[in-house]
């Protein structure tokens, strides 16, 4: 065996450019779609939070206590109300209403605030998917919560005056621990690593990742299918050629394109949505690690398949389970551990991991070497399998 | 060494010896898949200069052979060697000694004409000084000159052979391995082809072409007859048709399809063939035929007007070695 020769590797190199620029259509799609969809993706993931969620609002007890309730209900951002005063048989039929809530108060309740017995509020959510209904529930909660504390204010200003006077009378620890009772109890948070919670922040790795993969995986999935199938496959095995010339050779040019639309979606990431970058080295090195990773998987799958179809077909059952359970748009922990060992062998998870180390945490060198180390592995794997394989060919 | 040694008792065995100038040499060269024995115990030796024409029917083991000899197929059983190296285990050495035109079009159809032959030159590690003039020779040889900014994929059918012919030869091969190049081809194109390969040999390039046509066999120095991956005979073309024991009788009979029909049932006939209008006949003695005939013609609703002699062609030695008429040939296995 001798060693692979540069001008052998350029020659396949070159050749593989040119099917590249010749056809027009994909090289357009190439170049276009990346920060097309960086642009849309980014946009859609922007905020977490849900606003103007429409809601129905029904008030059966007209006083101006519970008006102060309603006004800063209306106050919420999350919902967006119609107020209704009586209430018919709506009042459960959110999908006739167009709400995804609906809030009854019942008559008497701002009276019921001030004996023994508060009355509950009435509402009704739509649990249909699994987020929303919880996210209003908490949000309503903390209105109500809020609304509280105003009120004892209030209930405390109207007490009698004896009240004070026995109250003057007690120790002062009692007295304080009165007012510790009456005062809402606080976390004096402070968020680190994502401090003004961008989503977009968290999400940028899995949209990158998302898109080059898929790029990368069908693209160099086709090259070799493409050959098998128009009989060039053996033209090239008669040549003086070594596999590991071809391998090389075909990789490079999608490895130059890849590490180009690489670039031009980083650019616009901090360019459009003002996302930080730290430490340049570590985040190239992950990049890279990872282009290699899933180049070599498409070439695996190239040399699995027989046609271009096949090879199509693969990438799709590949990819599907990748974009899901990759942690590429929420945290790997939400899935069953079950799960997320099978997530760990996908190129995308240790990415978006080691992406997120770098660029949220800045954490140094040696936080990712493990997700770095497993990626290089895998274009280790998929490389040498997918020489092992073209060996099939000549049988 | 001790390699080379193995090489010359293996084809000594077999009656063949490099010494006799053979650059290939086949050496009971089998390969099966599973029950399916595509080629059997294959030994022949073919020598520098000449053009051997591989015939057979589709199906027959030739393209088999042939990527065998070209280090595409691992061999079941015996071996090859093309100027002494084995084609299997020292494949990639192999690999510059000859160039291969494929059966099928198998150029980059997206790539021009030049581009197609500059990948090939550096594929078969052609030096980047040398490329520009081995171009040039390529195009002017094959005559594409004016196509040399064309893509492949707009070429007619005659144009890519002779592209894939160019693409074959960029790195100088002393050898050149074809695999049916003019099938499908019109006779002008199949005739620049042949042209061209006439002006190989005379450089001293050794020519190995498959074909099922039977006029091209004529045209080679050297004819071997593959059926069900046996080798039949391998012999020149003249001394193939020599090899016809009995003289072919042909006749002209009315009406001519009912003859043809009813001739071929006649249990002293091996077989009949429809030739210009007349029916040539392949039988075992067909004097003492002709004789019985002569004084009683047994078809009394066939009119008999004539018969004649002729010598054999290359389709009848393929008819009678395909189908085994064994007794019309001189000795039945080479």
């Amino acid at each position: 065996m001798n060693w692979p020769s540069i001008s052998a590797i350029a020659s396949v190199a070159y050749k593989e450019f040119l099917h590249i620029y010749r056809d027009r259509r994909v090289l357009l799609l190439l170049l276009i779609l990346p920060p097309v969809f960086t642009l849309i993706f980014g946009h859609a993931f922007e905020s977490g939070e849900r606003t103007d969620v429409p809601a129905l609002l029904i008030n059966q007890d007209p006083t101006p206590r519970t008006q102060r309730f309603v006004d800063l209900a209306l106050a919420n951002k999350t919902f967006k109300w119609r107020e209704q005063p009586s209430t018919g048989k709506s009042e459960t039929d959110l999908l006739g209403q167009g709400v995804r809530a609906s809030l009854v108060i019942g008559p008497g309740w701002s009276k019921s605030l001030r004996s023994k017995d508060p009355l509950p509020l009435r509402l009704n959510l739509d649990g249909s998917d699994t987020s929303t209904a919880e996210q209003l529930q908490g949000s309503l909660q903390k209105t109500l919560g809020d609304f509280q504390m105003k009120e004892q204010q209030y209930m405390i200003d109207e007490l009698p005056e004896e009240v004070f006077e026995f109250a003057k009378k007690l120790p002062v620890e009692v007295r304080d621990q009165f007012v510790s009772a009456m005062t809402p109890w606080s976390i004096d948070h402070k968020v680190l690593y994502n401090p003004q919670e961008r989503f977009i922040d968290y999400v940028l790795p899995g949209v990158i990742g998302i898109i080059l993969q898929l790029i990368t995986v069908t693209l160099m999935a086709c090259t070799i299918a493409r050959e098998r199938e128009s009989g060039t496959l053996y033209q090239l095995m008669v040549t003086s050629l070594q596999r590991g010339e071809i391998v090389i050779g075909k990789i490079l040019p999608y490895l130059a394109i890849s590490v180009f639309l690489i670039l031009v979606v980083l650019l616009l990431a901090s360019w459009h949505f003002r996302v930080k970058f730290y430490q340049p080295p570590a985040l190239a090195l992950t990049c890279f690690l990872f282009l290699l990773c899933s180049l070599g998987l498409g070439l695996l799958i190239s040399a699995i398949s027989r046609t271009q179809t096949q090879a199509i077909q693969f990438s799709v059952f590949f990819l599907l389970p990748v974009f899901i359970l990759s942690g590429a748009f929420a945290p790997l922990e939400q899935l069953p551990k079950a799960i997320q060992y099978i997530s760990e062998l996908f190129p995308l998870t240790h990415f978006c991991r080691a992406f997120r180390l770098v660029s949220l945490y800045r954490a140094p060198l040696p936080y990712l070497a493990l997700d770095l180390l497993a990626l290089l592995f895998g274009a280790l794997i998929t490389f040498l399998g997918a020489a092992f394989l073209l060996r099939r060919i000549e049988q | 060494m001790k390699r080379l040694q193995t090489d010359h008792t293996n084809h000594a065995q077999a009656g063949i010896s490099t010494r006799e100038g053979g650059v290939i040499l086949l050496d009971r060269l089998s390969k099966s898949y599973g029950e399916l024995q595509a080629v059997q115990n294959l030994s022949l030796a073919i020598k520098r200069g000449e053009i051997f024409g591989f015939l057979g029917a589709n199906g027959a083991g030739k393209t088999t052979t042939m990527r065998m000899l070209c280090g595409l197929l691992r061999p079941t059983g015996g071996r090859a060697t093309i100027a002494g190296a084995d084609v299997w285990t020292r494949r990639q050495e192999v690999r510059s000694k000859f160039g291969y035109v494929a059966q099928r079009f198998s150029l980059y159809r997206d790539l021009t004409v030049e581009e197609n032959i500059r990948f090939f030159g550096g594929a078969s590690r052609v030096p980047r000084a040398k490329l520009p003039e081995r171009l040039t020779r390529l195009l002017a040889l094959t005559d594409l000159e004016a196509k040399r900014h064309a893509p492949a994929g707009s070429l007619s059918g005659g144009m890519r052979q002779l592209l894939a012919l160019a693409c074959a030869l960029v790195h100088e091969p002393p050898l050149l391995f074809l695999d049916e190049p003019t099938s499908g081809l019109d006779p002008v194109h199949r005739q620049q082809m042949w042209n061209l390969l006439y002006d190989l040999s005379h450089g001293g390039i050794t020519i190995f072409v498959t074909t099922h046509y039977m006029d091209e066999a004529e045209r080679c120095t050297e004819v071997g007859f593959i059926e069900s991956g046996r080798l039949m005979a391998k012999a020149s073309p003249r001394a193939l048709k020599a090899s016809f024991s009995a003289k072919l009788l042909e006749i002209d009979v009315e009406p001519v399809m009912p003859a043809l029909v009813r001739l071929r049932e006649d249990p002293d006939i091996l077989g009949v063939s429809l030739r210009s209008g007349s029916l040539r006949l392949y039988i075992a003695e067909p004097e003492k035929l002709m004789a019985r005939w002569r004084e009683k013609w047994p078809f009394p609703d066939l009119r008999l007007l004539g018969q004649r002699w002729v010598e054999p062609d290359m389709e009848d030695v393929f008819t009678a070695y395909s189908q085994g008429y064994d007794a019309v040939l001189k000795n039945s296995r080479p």
